[in-house]
């Protein structure tokens, strides 16, 4: 099926080859194989900005090249459509549904919400907190900003509501498509809540515009993102796609080592920071970057390990939400031959 | 009525259209106004009419209007000037309705004039239905409904075929002969002018002066276009109007 | 003598008839052939879903009455903002037809407005009038209001002046001028701005509903979209094009009856 997609990139490919072979060279010196990492402006992709900038993937003789997207979903798209090799984004209903079609394939693990490290924090507007609204018990009733129907918010208040036992049903849903109108609607109490990265959440507490009543990690550690690639990858280039992962790992061996601990060596925080501000925020100067990006900082899951459980705890909660068609399990979207799975289903 | 024109001069910017027209009209009187074309006849009617205003001078209706007139001065325009959306009966109907009239009267002045102007079985037609001679007697219809003292005719019939025109003529005399109201006829065809003024006013070229007078004694209903008398006061206005109307052919237009 | 012959025909043509039954005709080969596609894999489900799956999308929507919901809501708002856009439009654009200070205060104001994508001041929206229906009936509002002033204008503008001299001269009022003359003269041209502006609306239903809908259309579109639901899209999108054609419908009947002297 995937076959008949239009691809110009295979296309490109095919006729690169072809033209190889009739300047008849000989495969003297292995040219380095063209990759394409589909990305988004977030500090939450740093481990891949690291490993470009240090040259692992060149290291693995890959000739790594970034394309940036506004949001997720297009990410998923575009590898769908053979544009893109490699993503890193959130598991959203949109996601599922694209990998159904048989499409995609989960390789591996990134930023995983996990006790200790910060992660996605609960937000109460203060309009709303001072009516009453102080911690996450009394979420039923109130109403909660998130980007759309079927995204990982929607999939966090899922889990907090289970977590608690109320339905989710009990909260007031309402998509707002960006996170800027949402933080807009926060401010101005049209909204009482929201769940948002830490490097956004905590100005804002701190700024006293809103106020953080809990962390996500209390009541759902889940795998947030993913790395994933093309079907067709994982089949026809299985060798190309580990090379990538190994480049991977390092990107975020180094990350972690640095960025989780900023404290055990500031020259090293500060480098690494410098590093990643040539992807992010570079619209703004390097002083003011800094503290956001190094707020920013997400634990990302170790070698890039996998939960796989979690991968099919969300899969199931979409598609009992009806957000995703039955008939498929996580079986169908994971591909565990390239990093450590754990947490795996019995 | 009576009008009376004093002194009326015209400017459209440095362009003198109209320059010290004086001019009387007796009650009951049809004067044409003729002249060669931009010499601002049509300006001049629109003057009297109260649709625009003069430079200079001024114009004076004396005497009272006759018994339940709605609007003295009347206009009759070349395009007839007929709401589309509207039938020949609601056109008529459209000038009485901003006076204090019943329903019933109302219809019973629309139906009147409608079968003053023959066009009582054409009432509820559309006006792009009718023909332009027909829709010219609606106009007509719907000038004499408000009871008009002045009727101020712009080329009412330019716009029609000649057998048309000739029809519609007779109309006019014949309507003249029952309601006897002044008229200011505005025409650029001389055997229109002497067939229907008691008096004709010519007209120099711009800037308009009044260059003839010439009064037709024969009555209105006796004319006839064979009478030779007739036809040689044409053929003396156009002896009069030649060369400005040849000039002002050659003429620039400025406005 | 020459042989005889007929002249040649060389008229006719450049007078496009209208042939009932082929737009039926051409949209049933057009969905046929896409079936079929689909049915051989020529086209991908995750290129283009097939047009049954959308009607299976569609019918399952009609069955668990979310449809009516989604219905009602969209309706709700594309009445309200269209009429109240429409309303205070033709009462804008009567002003700036009739007064020449309002032609000179709002004319600058409306052309500078105009061109603004009202989904660019959605966050804006929020703040002003709220994630209710407040922000979303004030999209379809801005949406219809432009389009509408300009038309009414223009129509106000185009009338026929020698009618209204008309009016003057029999002595008409002010107030029977606009109502009789200006009015109706205008019809053709407010009537046709309804029909731009009718469809800008229902452009904008799926830009007013990004913001805290549940339910309507719109909403639908854009979830579809999000979830990667190309049946449910395509479906939704299908349902938007119907009510297009239905207001289109609605609005040639009122042109029918409110224009009849055209003929």
């Amino acid at each position: 099926m995937i076959d008949r997609l239009f691809s110009r990139r295979r296309v490109a490919h095919l006729l690169g080859a072809a033209l190889f072979a009739a300047a008849g060279a000989t495969a003297t010196a292995q040219a380095a194989e063209k990759v394409t990492i589909g990305a988004l402006r977030f500090t939450s992709s740093a481990p891949l900005f690291v490993a470009f900038e240090r040259g692992y993937f060149a290291d693995e003789g890959l000739d790594a090249e970034f394309s940036f997207f506004q949001a997720a979903q297009p990410v998923a798209v575009a590898i769908a459509s053979g544009d893109v090799d490699f993503g890193v984004t959130a598991l959203t209903g949109g996601f599922f549904n694209l990998a159904s079609k048989g499409a995609l394939k989960v390789i591996g693990g990134h930023f995983h919400e996990e006790k200790g490290y910060d992660g996605s924090a609960i937000l109460v507007s203060n309009k709303a907190y001072e009516a009453g609204f102080t911690s996450v018990d009394k979420f039923p009733g109130h109403s909660l900003g998130m980007t759309q129907v079927g995204s990982s918010f929607h999939y966090m208040a899922g889990r907090i509501a289970e977590a608690k036992g109320f339905p989710l049903s009990d909260i007031t849903l309402l998509p707002l498509q960006k996170v800027g109108a949402i933080i807009a609607a926060l401010k101005s109490g049209q909204v009482d809540s929201m769940i948002i990265v830490p490097h956004i959440a905590r100005p804002l507490d701190r700024g006293g515009a809103a106020k953080i009543i809990g962390w996500v990690y209390d009541y759902a550690p889940y795998q947030v993102t993913t790395l994933f690639t093309s079907t067709n990858n994982t089949e026809s280039k299985p060798e190309l796609v580990k090379r990538f992962v190994k480049a991977y790992q390092r990107g975020i061996a180094d990350y972690r080592a640095v960025m989780l601990n900023q404290a055990k060596d500031p020259a090293a925080t500060e480098e690494m920071t410098k590093l990643i501000h040539k992807y992010v925020y570079a619209d703004r100067p390097y002083e003011k970057a800094a503290p956001s990006i190094k707020a920013g900082a997400i634990y990302v899951n170790e070698n890039a390990r996998l939960d796989v459980g979690d991968v099919k705890a969300q899969l199931e909660w979409f598609q009992a939400q009806g957000f995703v068609p039955g008939g498929f399990d996580y079986r169908a979207i994971v591909d565990t031959s390239f990093v450590e799975a754990y947490n795996l289903p019995k | 009525m009576e009008l009376r024109l004093d002194g009326i001069t015209h400017r459209y910017g440095a362009v003198t259209v109209l320059d010290g027209i004086d001019l009387a009209v007796g009650s009951g009187q049809v004067v044409c106004l003729v002249g060669p074309s931009g010499c601002g006849k049509s300006t001049l009617l629109r003057i009297i009419g109260g649709l625009e205003m003069p430079t200079g001078g001024a114009v004076h209706l004396m005497g009272e209007p006759p018994e339940g007139c709605f609007n003295p001065l009347t206009y009759v325009f070349q395009d007839f000037a007929l709401l589309p959306w509207r039938t020949a009966a609601d056109n008529v109907s459209l000038v009485l309705e901003d006076h204090p009239l019943s329903a019933e009267a109302r219809s019973a002045v629309v139906a009147d004039v409608l079968a003053r102007t023959k066009l009582t079985d054409f009432a509820n037609a559309w006006p792009r239905q009718l023909s332009g001679g027909m829709k010219q007697r609606v106009a007509l219809a719907r000038a004499l409904a408000v009871r008009p003292a002045v009727m101020l005719m712009d080329e009412p019939l330019s716009a029609l075929d000649s057998q048309t025109r000739e029809l519609l003529m007779e109309d006019l005399i014949g309507l003249w002969e029952r309601e006897r109201f002044t008229a200011v006829y505005v025409t650029h065809n001389l055997l229109e002018a002497v067939r229907l003024g008691h008096r004709v006013v010519v007209l120099s070229r711009r800037p308009g002066r009044i260059s003839e007078q010439m009064t037709i004694d024969t009555p209105l209903a006796e004319r006839d276009m064979a009478d030779p008398i007739l036809l040689a006061k044409a053929e003396r206005l156009w002896v009069a109007m030649r060369d400005e109307a040849a000039a002002a052919d050659r003429e620039l237009l400025h406005v | 003598m020459s042989e005889v012959r007929p002249v040649p025909f060389r008229g006719g043509g450049f007078r496009p008839r209208s042939i009932g039954v082929v737009g039926p005709i051409v949209f049933v080969v057009l969905i046929s052939a896409w079936e079929a596609a689909s049915r051989l894999g020529l086209i991908t489900p995750l290129v283009l879903p097939a047009p049954s799956e959308a009607a299976a999308a569609f019918w399952e929507l009609l069955e668990t009455g979310r449809l009516w919901l989604h219905l009602s809501a969209s309706l709700q708002r594309l009445v309200v903002g269209w009429t109240l856009g429409t309303l205070v439009g033709v009462s804008a654009g009567f002003a700036i037809g009739l007064f020449s200070l309002a032609r000179a205060g709002l004319m600058p104001v409306v052309s500078a407005l105009f061109p603004i994508p009202k989904i660019a001041l959605l966050p804006l929206f929020i703040i002003w009038f709220g994630i209710g229906e407040g922000s979303k009936v004030a999209t379809l509002f801005f949406g219809t209001f432009f389009p509408t002033v300009i038309a009414t204008y223009a129509g106000v503008d185009g009338v026929d002046r020698t009618l209204i001299r008309m009016g003057q001269s029999f002595g008409l009022t002010w107030w029977s001028i606009v109502r009789k003359i200006v009015l109706p003269g205008a019809l053709p041209a407010i009537l046709s701005g309804f029909r731009i502006s009718a469809s800008i609306a229902i452009i904008l239903l799926v830009a007013a509903e990004m913001i805290g809908a549940e339910f309507g259309i719109g909403a639908y579109v854009l979830l579809a979209g999000n979830l990667m639901a190309t049946d449910q899209l395509i479906a939704g999108v299908a349902m938007l094009s119907v009510m297009g054609l239905t207001v289109g419908f609605l609005i040639s009947r009122a042109e029918r009856l409110l224009l009849r002297w055209r003929g």
